[in-house]
């Protein structure tokens, strides 16, 4: 669940590839241990010799083993019938035949689907036009005074998020139908209007990341050679030639990382913003699979069923994400992590 | 960046209208915020019909906050945050830092592997209802540490502090050995000190990672007394539930905080919320920003 913003800020902060392949100097010591028993001794030679580091990674590797390997064990349930009194009986895949029957899940899979693509859509441009808008503000003050401003919601949680939207599109005192009614048109109650809600996330997450993620742009502007500014001008090059020509090109590569990016987390579609926006009359609109997961899991008490739903996004999100990356690496050099 | 001294009257219409469009997003991210304020600052017998649209405080009164800051559930939610925050802060940076510096040493033993498998759960996350099963297993259920525990670690922070200290000059370090210190006494004496401007930017990531933590505590913690700041709130005003603040024998007699404007109670739940996050704002602004426009946490 923990996801996008860090993949952002790691990628934007990407100068190259971390450890991975055989960067390290030495052997390796893990790689066909049974060629000869001089590699086994020596490799147990080198943990001895690398204790101390290793004492020092084991809260962390403790950490890692119990909170993220042990639950890969735990969702062997989605296998199971799972009983009140243990033991639970190994069913195959029948949770899932199950989970794929239902017409609810159907629903919730495209739910997910229309709402992350209309976050592709409407939300990814933005932070990309208003990072070409900060950078032809010449007085470096003004353009601090705007980025302060717009970067601050990133910072806030949904639940205060979905707090401030649900006062600002308040039928009766909010400030959108305010405006509304001014222009003569009758109050919507856009909280718990099915056709309004998908757009709600839409708008929120814009107010919530537009600012922040013009910021990843905008470094990458910075990053653009200036004398390719110098020699557009020398020829003449209006702003909107240098932004076509210079900017734009600039910053393709930075473009299609996040894209790809987005592109890997397709099956989210955010939890946390939709756990705060729903309620009884929207439910149906944008229940997504994540909240389904916990309704079914959580609510109900239908264990093996949310696993499954659970696994289903896991495995198919792991496929997007890798995706993704090897994608992201062949065209810009950049990876997702 | 460019040479503008001689401007034509488009490019001038051209530059209001850019600065102008900047301007109008900076209403709209501001706007809600400070009509929330200006709710909650506003005398509460008269905000009834208070307009969404405005931002000046109808009469000034703090009795909105101060209700709210004396009253038992807020208090304990802010305490709530507050130790779990900072604890979660403090195991994380440690945590984060001891095993990025193992990870970030060539030739360590196993290194591709641990790699490895700390990709894996970035790329492969089961969901949570294995994650709750577990909590359940291991006794944690209905306990703050649950909460704290689970992300205590995050595998990018962890790998934005090993690219960090992967660039500590080499010489430092064998300067260091040379002069007879132990691995434990490198990191601490050497290395931390060094890292001081990374790890102050993974303390603030974990900062308001945690302090906008709700979801989990949601579900991990039945016993209202457990809850955080977002959980407190959420109920309030996300779930709508007026009897988490008002209190019922309030609600039901019409008395007490039944009398204040529900509106401008919610609205100074919110930004109680919000403080503490708009306290550090600065610090936050120097630090992610620099962190992410440098491409290196160099500080």
């Amino acid at each position: 669940m923990a996801g996008l913003e860090e993949r952002k800020l790691v990628a934007a902060t990407a100068n190259g590839n971390v450890p991975a392949a055989g960067a390290g100097a030495g052997v390796d010591g893990l790689a066909g241990a049974d060629q000869n028993s001089g590699r086994v001794a020596r490799f147990f030679f080198q943990v001895r010799q690398w204790w101390p580091y290793y004492a020092m990674m084991a809260p962390g590797l403790l950490f890692f083993f119990i909170w993220h390997y042990v639950p890969i064990w735990e969702a062997k349930m989605a296998f199971e019938n799972v009983r009140i009194i243990p033991p639970n009986i190994w069913v195959g895949l029948k949770n899932f035949q199950v989970l794929f029957s239902s017409p609810i899940f159907h629903q919730v899979l495209l739910n997910t689907l229309i709402i992350s693509g209309m976050k592709i859509v409407f939300v990814f441009p933005v932070p990309i036009m208003v990072a070409l808008l900060l950078n032809e503000v010449r007085s470096g003050t003004l353009r601090g005074v705007i980025q302060s401003a717009i970067y601050l919601p990133h910072f806030l949680s949904w639940v205060v998020i979905a707090g401030v939207f649900i006062a600002l599109l308040s039928p009766t005192d909010g400030a959108v139908n305010q405006i509304g009614q001014a222009m003569g048109f009758q109050p919507v109650s856009y909280m718990t209007n099915t056709g309004a809600i998908r757009w709600v996330l839409v708008i929120s997450e814009i107010w919530r990341s537009a600012g922040w993620d013009s910021l990843l742009y905008l470094a990458a502007i910075f990053a653009i050679d200036p004398q390719l500014y110098e020699a557009a001008e020398m020829d003449g090059a209006s702003r909107w030639q240098k932004i076509r020509h210079v900017t734009i090109p600039g910053i393709v590569p930075t473009i299609a990382t996040l894209f790809i990016l987005n592109m890997g987390m397709f099956l989210s579609a955010d939890l946390n913003q939709i756990v705060n926006m729903q309620n009884a009359v929207n439910a149906s609109t944008i229940d997504i699979i994540d909240t389904y997961v916990y309704r079914m899991g959580l609510s109900t008490g239908e264990y093996a069923l949310a696993t499954a739903a659970g696994l289903f996004k896991a495995l198919i999100g792991m496929i997007l994400v890798i995706t993704s990356h090897l994608v992201s690496k062949r065209l810009t050099g950049k990876g997702v992590w | 960046m460019a040479n503008h001294s001689r401007r034509t009257p488009l490019e001038r219409v051209e530059y209001v209208l850019i600065v102008s469009t900047l301007l109008l997003l900076v209403v709209f991210t501001l706007q809600p915020l400070l009509n929330l304020l200006a709710l909650s600052l506003s005398e509460p017998d008269r905000v009834a019909g208070f307009s969404g649209l405005s931002i000046i405080p109808d009469g000034l009164s703090l009795d909105v906050w101060a209700l709210l800051l004396q009253h038992p559930n807020v208090q304990r939610g802010i305490f709530n945050s507050i130790w779990m925050t900072a604890t979660s802060v403090c195991i994380g940076v440690f945590g984060t830092a001891l095993m990025a510096w193992g990870m970030s040493r060539p030739g360590l033993p196993g290194r591709r592997l641990i790699f490895l498998l700390v990709l894996v759960t970035i790329v492969f996350e089961p969901g949570i209802i294995p994650d709750y099963f577990l909590m359940k297993k291991m006794g944690l259920l209905n306990t703050p540490w649950s909460v704290i525990m689970y992300k205590a670690i995050s595998a990018w922070y962890l790998i934005i502090l090993i690219r960090f200290f992967e660039e500590i000059p080499k010489e430092l370090l064998e300067a260091a050995e040379l002069d007879g210190a132990n691995p434990f006494q490198t990191f601490f004496l050497v290395v931390l000190p060094l890292a001081k401007p990374a790890l102050a930017t993974i303390a603030l990531f974990y900062l308001v990672l945690h302090w906008n933590e709700f979801f989990r505590a949601m579900i991990y913690l039945n016993d209202q007394s457990k809850w955080p700041l977002q959980v407190v709130l959420r109920q309030f005003v996300i779930e709508g539930d007026k009897i988490a603040i008002v209190g019922a024998n309030n609600a039901n007699n019409n008395i007490g905080l039944a009398q204040i404007n529900i509106r401008a109670l919610k609205a100074g739940m919110i930004l109680i919320t919000i403080l503490p996050i708009l306290a550090i704002y600065p610090l936050i602004l120097k630090f992610f920003t620099k962190g992410t426009m440098s491409g290196a946490l160099k500080g």
